[in-house]
C-alpha cells in the first residue's frame, strides 16, 4: 500500500522506481559517515556562533548548503549588512549554477516543482556522486535516472539534517578537537579521485586546485568560483589540444 | 544582528541557494547552451571539488602550513595513497583518520 502511495499505481514502474531509489540511497551509504561527521561539526558551529537553537535549526533546514553556512556565521556575528551576508552566500554557491547546468539534460522532462526540488536537494556530493555513475551510462533521462538521484539525495540530505541537528542540541558537549571535519574532506577526496581520468580532467582538477590556494584571499570567498572556472577552462584547453593532435594523425 | 535580521539573512540565504541550485533546472530551455559549454561541464565536478580539497589541507588555523608537521596534509596524501591502492571509499576514510587522529595525538 505504502509502496504504491509513494511510486504510483502501475506495479512494474513502481517496482522499477523503488530499485533505483535505492540504488540511489546505497551509492549514497558510505559518504553518509562522513556526512553526519561534517554536519556534526557544521551544527556547533552553528551552536556556538550566537544563532538561538531555533535559528540554527531553521538554516539547517531551510538553506541546507554546508559551505554557504559556514562562510555566513562569521559574517552574521560580526553584524555584517544582510546584502554581504546575502552576496558572500551567492559566491559560495555559484558552482551550483555549473551543476544545475550539467543536471539539466537529465531532468529537462521533468515538471518545474519537481526540478526546483532537486535542486534544492543538489549538495556538491549527491552531484559529484550521480555523475561519476551516470559518465558510464548513455547520456540524457530516464526513470532510472531520476530515481536514483533522489535516492542519492535522500541518504545525503538525511545524513546532514540528523546530524547537524544532533551538532546543534549538543553544541558545546561535542568534542570539536577531534577534527572529526575531516572526515568530510577525506569523502571528498575519495569522490574525486575516479574522476581525474584522463588528462583534461587532470589539468583541470590541477589548476583548480592551484588557483583555489593561490585565490583563498579574496574577498566573499571569490576565490572558488574563480578556481572552478580556471579548472574548466584548462580541462577544455587540453581537451581541445588532444582533439586536434588527435585529428592531424 | 537583530532576530528579525537573522531570520531575513536565511529566508534570503534560502533563496539564493535555491535560485543558484535551480537557475539551470528551471530555466534551461530559454538559456540554450552551446554543445562546447555542455562539454566542458563534464569536467565541473573534478575541478570544484579540487578547488574545495586543496586548501583544506594546506591551511592550519587558517594560515598556511606546507609542512610535514601539517597533520591534515599528510592524512590527506595517504588518503589520496589508500584510494589509488584500494579503489575502496571507506578504506580512504577509515586510514585516512587514523592517519590525522595519530598525527595529532602523537605527533
Amino acid at each position: 500500500m505504502i509502496g504504491h502511495r509513494l511510486f504510483g499505481r502501475d506495479h512494474r514502474i513502481a517496482q522499477a522506481r523503488a530499485e533505483a531509489w535505492s540504488c540511489g540511497l546505497c551509492a549514497a551509504a558510505p559518504v553518509t559517515v562522513a556526512l553526519a561527521a561534517w554536519g556534526l561539526v557544521a551544527g556547533v558551529a552553528m551552536a556556538k556562533s550566537g544563532l538561538t537553537q531555533a535559528q540554527a535549526i531553521g538554516m539547517s533546514l531551510l538553506v541546507f548548503a554546508g559551505t554557504a553556512q559556514l562562510a555566513a556565521l562569521p559574517l552574521i556575528a560580526a553584524d555584517a549588512p544582510i546584502w554581504v551576508v546575502l552576496l558572500t552566500a551567492t559566491i559560495v554557491n555559484l558552482r551550483f549554477v555549473i551543476f544545475s547546468a550539467g543536471l539539466y539534460p537529465v531532468f529537462r522532462h521533468l515538471p518545474l516543482p519537481r526540478r526546483l526540488l532537486l535542486g534544492f536537494l543538489t549538495g556538491d556530493i549527491s552531484f559529484a556522486l550521480a555523475f561519476s555513475r551516470w559518465s558510464a551510462q548513455p547520456p540524457g533521462a530516464s526513470r532510472e535516472k531520476t530515481w536514483f538521484y533522489l535516492g542519492i539525495c535522500t541518504g545525503t540530505w538525511l545524513a546532514w539534517q540528523v546530524s547537524s541537528i544532533a551538532g546543534i542540541l549538543l553544541g558545546g558537549r561535542v568534542p570539536t578537537h577531534w577534527g572529526l571535519d575531516f572526515m568530510g574532506i577525506l569523502a571528498l577526496i575519495a569522490l574525486v579521485l575516479p574522476m581525474i581520468a584522463g588528462a583534461p580532467a587532470a589539468a583541470g582538477a590541477l589548476v583548480a586546485s592551484v588557483v583555489a590556494v593561490l585565490a583563498a584571499g579574496m574577498p566573499l570567498k571569490l576565490g572558488l568560483v574563480v578556481a572552478v572556472l580556471a579548472g574548466i577552462s584548462a580541462a577544455m584547453a587540453v581537451d581541445i589540444a588532444l582533439e586536434r593532435t588527435g585529428r592531424e594523425r | 544582528m537583530s532576530a528579525v535580521s537573522i531570520w531575513l539573512t536565511i529566508v534570503g540565504m534560502t533563496l539564493v541557494t535555491l535560485a543558484t541550485r535551480s537557475l539551470m533546472l528551471a530555466f534551461g530551455d530559454r538559456i540554450p547552451l552551446p554543445e562546447r559549454v555542455q562539454h566542458a561541464l563534464r569536467f565541473a565536478p573534478a575541478c570544484a571539488l579540487a578547488a574545495l580539497i586543496v586548501p583544506e589541507l594546506l591551511t592550519a588555523q587558517g594560515a598556511w602550513a606546507i609542512s610535514l608537521g601539517n597533520a591534515r596534509l599528510v592524512a590527506g596524501a595517504a588518503a589520496i595513497a589508500v584510494m589509488l591502492a584500494t579503489r575502496s571509499m571507506m578504506a580512504t576514510m577509515g586510514l585516512g583518520m587514523a592517519v590525522f587522529l595519530a598525527l595529532r595525538h602523537f605527533g
